[in-house]
């Protein structure tokens, strides 16, 4: 056997969703269970990418005390912070909507958390720059 | 005989389940880099403990829980996957991931209150 039965298994023999997961994924079929896992593995990815922006932000303003000035430095923090937040929450949104995808075999949504992350990096790099070039 | 794919007996040797793509386990260690990851960031704010540190120490000791919550599920989570994959039905584990992303945006919200205050 390399492939996992596709038949329904009599009711009742797997757990069931959980009433939250029954509340927040009405409808559809329960999908391939390696595509579930896959869609958790990538959210995972996401979330330890938003925690290094959120390290970032924490380390920025509790070890560069002596190269950036203060102003730099908390906005610089902060920018860092409000991004991983930012992209925290919209991993668990992603998770989310392919989850829902993957039940009703509907084509999967674009990662909208992608442009973000780039977008905040790109202004964060670019402050970075100016005070080294400026100061 | 059970015939039932999710509660049969595991086979006393072989696979315990047809899947090549070893997903179970490429899940649990994913957990466990994001748990570490989590550790390793709150890790940091520890260097404010002289300044702010109860409010440091109760942030760190949100993740030590948040990561404990983590590692301990990690036999039933491995579990869990191996028998639905066997089953072809696996249900979401929602509450994890909110739960994870919940404790993210939190030490992000309380490193932003700590940098402006």
């Amino acid at each position: 056997m390399t492939v996992p039965s596709t038949s329904t298994p009599p009711p009742g023999s797997v757990p069931r969703r959980s009433r939250f997961a029954e509340k927040i994924l009405p409808g559809g079929t329960e999908p391939d269970p390696r595509f579930t896992l896959a869609n958790e593995r990538t959210f995972l990815a996401w979330i330890r990418t938003s925690l290094a922006l959120l390290a970032g932000g924490i380390a920025v303003e509790a070890f560069t005390t002596d190269v950036f000035p203060e102003p730099v430095r908390r906005g610089l923090s902060v920018l860092l912070l409000l991004l991983g937040m930012l992209l925290s929450a919209g991993s668990a949104i992603r998770w989310l909507r392919v989850e829902s995808s993957l039940r009703s075999n509907r084509p999967l949504p674009l990662p909208l958390i992608g442009p973000l992350l780039a977008a905040g990096c790109a202004v964060a790099a670019a402050v970075v720059i100016a005070v080294v070039v400026l100061g | 005989m059970d015939e039932n794919p999710a509660t049969a007996p595991l086979p006393a040797n072989g696979p315990l389940d047809g899947d090549p793509g070893l997903q179970p386990e490429r899940t649990a260690l994913a957990w466990g880099r994001t748990l570490l990851t989590l550790i390793a960031a709150s890790a940091m704010s520890l260097r404010w403990l002289p300044d702010q540190g109860p409010f440091v120490l109760a942030m760190f000791g949100l993740t030590i829980a948040a990561g404990s919550g983590i590692y301990l599920t990690q036999r039933r989570r491995y579990r869990r996957s191996v028998e639905g994959i066997r089953a072809g039905r696996l249900a979401p584990d929602a509450a994890a991931v909110f739960w994870t992303a919940g404790a993210c945006v939190a030490l992000g919200a309380v490193g932003v209150w700590l940098v402006l205050s």
